[in-house]
């Protein structure tokens, strides 16, 4: 399925095979705080939302 | 990513934008009522029908086969009630075909499509919708037990109401799909499901802002009541969305680096593809961190077969395992978190809600009637703000890989990559549903006595497009999703372990934390009886 430039189009042209699966690379200090910066994120918004939002389970 | 493209650059020549432009041209066309010019009340809308009445049976919710067909302007219009009821089901159709064919030849014109091939396709998924159409509405398929009571029908149905049509779509589009595929190629130029179901989104708006007005046709109270629950989803929608948003991607983006060992740019692809709003969010990411264009095409891949497969799933199983019809809020809200595309979750949220109302219907003996399209509204309603998500997250994802992961400290990111990446659609939606409400809550009076004439001038309006067009819309989206989904793919290797990564992280992952974060912002939340 090919997404045209432009266009937002979906089509169903063929794929390409190029290996992207493989060659991973190692796990990085960057990525750790990627992930774990983006959780306590979404701790805080829902700590934010429970008290704030009048239809969370909270009120 | 990076380039010198304007504002208003791909305003003339994407589907987004063209969603909004053909989304508020008849949105606006509706709004002329309110000054006394109905010019959209041609649009055919099916009825539940059979091939005869039985005896002492009334043709009112359920009709002859003749009558298969009306134009809505002759039950809703107050000014050219008579021209659109001797229109017959024939000349509304054909009357909708033209007006459609035109506006899209000029959307696929200024796209730069192939406009013979793109006319002759559209001609053949028309068509080939209103017979789908048809078909889903025989009393069999979709009258409830309302109905038969109603017209004093006695006779076994399956009572899928106008589910049955969309799922009827959906396996006609599949069928043709994969097992006639040269069709379905030449088809694919205007099959175009995310521009139609964008486009059915901005008619959505209409319905958002349209439902304190039909409320208020009931009562003031009834009114305000469900304009202020549309601002609660609006309101509980956006606090779930960002948190759920926030938990999703670093799941998946763990779970596709630790446990499938899968490279950096293809993990951050997947786990947009996955969290966000599958396809768009795939292509956004994919270019946000230069992945090789092969990653976001095999995502969206994956995408639109899995949207499927949720869009099958889902509708019942909320319907009729958990929530049922005790938290129907919960579960749109949820639907809209874990369905990866826009067509599949709008669709899958109005199949729900048809499967809702209903069993509610059904197992009250007709005590609960609920307005249709709140439910639908509720699953859209975080999707939208999961699509409005993604330009900022792509931005994000850019900054972190220029500067981080690949350090080129010398190349600059520029803000207004968050206004490219911005989902347009959804300015046309929110357009329809503000202007609506400003009329409600101005001139309308919230449906005081003073403000009922001009409420009920823009009711002659809003109907043909939140009703009549939305509905087609979500029709051909369905039979043109069925349409460019080849489940072959699925089984060519490369898609194995990608293939994994998205089953384990949607079903055991994405889904149940939708639903726990749905639950969290929506639960309690109820839907107005209309019964009475």
């Amino acid at each position: 399925m090919e997404r045209q430039d432009g266009t937002g189009s979906l089509t169903t042209d063929a794929l390409d095979s190029e290996d992207v699966l493989t060659g991973a690379e190692d796990w990085t200090p960057t990525e750790t705080w990627l992930v774990v910066g983006s959780l306590i994120a979404a701790l805080i918004a829902l700590v934010i939302g429970l008290i704030v939002v009048p239809t969370s389970i909270l009120h | 990513m990076i380039s010198n493209r304007k504002w208003y650059t791909g305003m003339l020549s994407t589907e987004d934008w063209w969603a909004v432009w053909l989304g508020l041209s008849f949105f606006f066309l509706g709004f002329l009522t309110i000054f006394g010019i109905d010019v959209v009340g041609w649009i055919a809308y099916p009825k539940k029908w059979v091939f005869s009445l039985p005896e002492g049976a009334i043709a009112k919710k359920i009709v002859t086969v003749k009558d298969a067909f009306y134009a809505l302007g002759g039950k809703y219009s107050q000014t050219a009630k008579d021209f659109y009821k001797g229109l017959g089901p024939i000349g509304s159709i054909l009357i909708t075909y033209l007006v459609f064919t035109i506006a899209t030849c000029i959307g696929a014109y200024f796209m730069k499509w192939n406009l013979k091939k793109y006319f002759i396709g559209w001609t053949i998924l028309f068509f080939l919708t209103y017979l789908v159409w048809f078909i889903g509405h025989h009393a069999f398929f979709a009258a409830t037990a309302v109905d038969l009571k109603k017209s004093k029908i006695s006779m076994f149905t399956l009572s899928l109401g106008g589910g049955a049509s969309f799922i009827l779509a959906l396996i006609v589009g599949l069928v043709i799909g994969n097992f006639f595929k040269n069709f379905a190629r030449f088809l694919s130029e205007a099959a175009r499901p995310e521009w139609f179901i964008k486009t059915a989104i901005v008619f959505l708006g209409v319905k958002v802002g349209y439902l304190p007005i039909k409320a208020a046709a009931t009562s003031q109270k009834l009114g305000k009541e469900v304009a202020g629950l549309t601002f609660d989803l609006f309101i509980a929608g956006a606090a779930a969305t960002i948190v759920a948003y926030l938990i999703f991607w670093p799941g998946v983006y763990f779970i596709a680096r630790k446990i499938f060992k899968l490279p950096r740019k293809t993990a951050a692809v997947l786990g947009s593809g996955i969290s966000i709003c599958g396809v768009s969010a795939a292509v956004a990411t994919g270019a946000a961190v230069r992945a090789k264009p092969v990653v976001p095409i095999m995502v969206s891949a994956l995408v639109v077969v899995w949207a499927m497969i949720e869009l099958i799933i889902l509708p019942g199983f909320f319907t009729h395992v958990w929530p049922k019809t005790d938290d129907p809020l919960v579960a749109g809200a949820a639907m809209g978190m874990s369905v990866k595309t826009d067509g599949a979750d709008a669709a899958a949220g109005e199949l729900m809600d048809e499967f809702m109302r209903s069993k509610i219907e059904k197992d009250t003996n007709g005590a609960i009637v609920w307005p249709e399209g709140i439910i639908t509204v509720s699953a859209v309603m975080t999707k939208i703000w999961i699509d409005m998500f993604i330009g900022l997250w792509a931005f994000l994802l850019a900054l972190l890989w220029v500067y981080k992961f690949e350090r080129k400290a010398v190349e600059k990111v520029p803000v207004s990559e968050v206004w490219h990446r911005f989902p347009k659609f959804v300015l046309g939606y929110f357009a329809a549903w503000f202007i609506y409400l400003i009329l409600f809550f101005g001139p309308g009076h919230a449906g005081a006595q003073e403000g009922i004439a001009l409420l009920k001038a823009a009711k002659a309006g809003a109907v043909p497009v939140e009703k009549g067009m939305r509905k087609f819309f979500f029709m051909i989206t369905f039979l043109s999703l069925g349409i460019i989904t080849d489940f072959k793919k699925l089984k060519e290797a490369q898609f194995g372990k990608m293939v994994w990564v998205y089953f384990i992280s949607l079903f055991l992952f994405i889904i149940p934390t939708a639903i726990l974060i749905a639950y969290i912002f929506h639960h309690g939340m109820t839907i107005p009886n209309i019964a009475n």
